[in-house]
């Protein structure tokens, strides 16, 4: 029972997610070719700046349909914040910033994760609504620099909100990244960092568990 | 090399064309065929083959008309939006002060359109690039002067160092003024920083269509460029910064192994 395996994430999820974020940091990556003249020269891995332009415009209509996907599929939960035990969460940090005696207990997705995902929903919707009037400006010149103003802007608060992901998806939280790459997550890691969720499925009899 | 600088004197353009025909066949642009709007202002604007064209307008003046010509194109400004928005380097500052255009290494992107106070920038679709005046940067280069210039029976438009371009515009300024030309003024010399294109207008520059009273490039470029851009990286840079700082001080966050498991 205790080398349990749990099912974090079915495969849908899991597919959905990979194609957003691989899309997404192409996107970083070449958009920040393009925006700092002191990495043109990567340029030269798309054949040209003119390719970078291409593999932007048309990785952003992946990033586009997949971002809707994962709106649709996980805005239930991890688009609505439950009080108050959330607010709890918050003030306590989640444990992560200082030793607190017991977190308070979340739901799946917990305040941090809920915050990063609605991040990426209203910013990704941004960044595909910018991203289009900058490729078709049917706007005139003064609208489209503002255009691209926010195209920026949701650029800052993506990519540095990114590295936090990734740290807390490998090693700043040990055991997290195996929910996005095979699903399974032991249950001391289910216990330790979703316990109200796991309680829940568990009573509910809706877990899906692996005996080892 | 000196600074130089296309002096457009519109009192003396008589509506010739003759420039908007020479920079057409010096930059080898095609014609195309235009409708007739009423208007001897042909085409009806700047397009990606046309760098530049005769405003023509025609004021009421006291019961007989008057006509307005002005030629429009790049004013080649010192602070120039388009060069500051281009994300490749094909827009860019000549030894003469003129904004050229590196047409090989555009990409179509757009970004110079939005960012020019002229509306200049014109974009082919077929090519996918950028048009727009350069001022005959391979005349320049030359030694020649712009077409544009060279064709202008009038001297109307003139090119030339921009110290001695100044003096010239003062000397015409005041001699409008004499004749009764009062609302006659300078442009150009005033807005971002100096545009290597300026005029002397017998009229306010609020008579003149599609002339922008005080072009300024729009607040969004600076932000972008000036603030956003080095913030992305500060941000980033932090976060990083941060995670590691977290992993060395506080440590991971590690399931807890040794936890009494109720259910077990």
């Amino acid at each position: 029972m205790k080398n349990d395996l749990i099912l974090a994430t079915d495969l849908k999820e899991r597919v959905i997610h990979w194609v957003l974020a691989v899309s997404c940091l192409l996107l970083c990556f070449t958009g920040l070719i393009m925006m700092f003249h002191s990495l043109n020269f990567l340029a030269v891995i798309f054949g040209g700046l003119l390719g970078v332009k291409y593999v932007h415009n048309y990785t952003g209509i992946v990033f586009a349909i997949s971002l809707v996907l994962a709106i649709g599929m996980w805005w239930k939960e991890a688009g609505i914040f439950s009080m108050p035990e959330d607010w709890e969460w918050v003030k306590a940090a989640g444990g992560y910033l200082w030793k607190v005696n017991k977190v308070p207990e979340v739901g799946k997705y917990n305040p941090g994760q809920k915050l990063f995902f609605l991040t990426v929903a209203v910013f990704g919707v941004l960044m595909v609504i910018t991203g289009l009037l900058i490729w078709f400006p049917i706007f005139s010149g003064a609208v489209t620099a503002w255009m691209i103003l926010l195209h920026v802007l949701g650029f800052v608060v993506i990519f540095a909100f990114f590295f936090v992901h990734l740290y807390l998806g490998t090693i700043g939280s040990p055991g997290s990244l195996q929910a996005m790459t095979s699903g399974w997550v032991t249950r001391a890691w289910a216990k330790t960092h979703h316990p109200k969720w796991l309680a829940e499925e568990e009573a509910h009899g809706k877990l899906i568990i692996k005996r080892r | 090399m000196a600074e130089k600088i296309k002096l457009i004197d519109v009192s003396k353009c008589t509506g010739c064309r003759g420039c908007q025909l020479a920079c057409k066949q010096w930059n080898q642009m095609p014609a195309r065929q235009t409708t007739n709007t009423g208007s001897y202002q042909n085409p009806p604007d700047l397009q990606w083959n046309t760098w530049m064209l005769i405003r023509f307008q025609e004021i009421n003046d006291g019961g007989s008309v008057k006509w307005l010509f002005r030629k429009d194109g790049c004013m080649h400004c010192t602070d120039a939006g388009c060069i500051k928005a281009c994300p490749s380097g094909a827009l860019y500052r000549t030894e003469f002060g003129t904004v050229a255009l590196d047409q090989k290494k555009c990409i179509g992107c757009k970004e110079c359109i939005a960012a020019c106070p002229f509306d200049v920038p014109r974009y082919n679709s077929e090519t996918g690039k950028i048009y727009k005046c350069d001022l005959c940067y391979s005349r320049l280069y030359n030694g020649l002067i712009p077409a544009c210039a060279k064709a202008c029976p009038t001297g109307a438009i003139k090119f030339g160092d921009k110290e001695e371009m100044l003096k010239v515009a003062q000397k015409r300024l005041e001699e409008l003024k004499k004749e009764g030309f009062e609302d006659a003024t300078i442009y150009g010399d005033q807005f971002l920083n100096g545009t290597h294109v300026m005029y002397v207008l017998a009229e306010k520059p609020a008579a003149y269509d599609k002339l922008p009273l005080t072009p300024t490039i729009s607040p969004a470029i600076g932000i972008w460029k000036d603030v956003l851009k080095p913030l992305s990286l500060i941000a980033s840079g932090g976060v990083i910064a941060g995670a590691f700082l977290h992993y060395v001080l506080h440590g991971p966050k590690k399931p807890k192994e040794d936890m009494p498991d109720k259910s077990a």
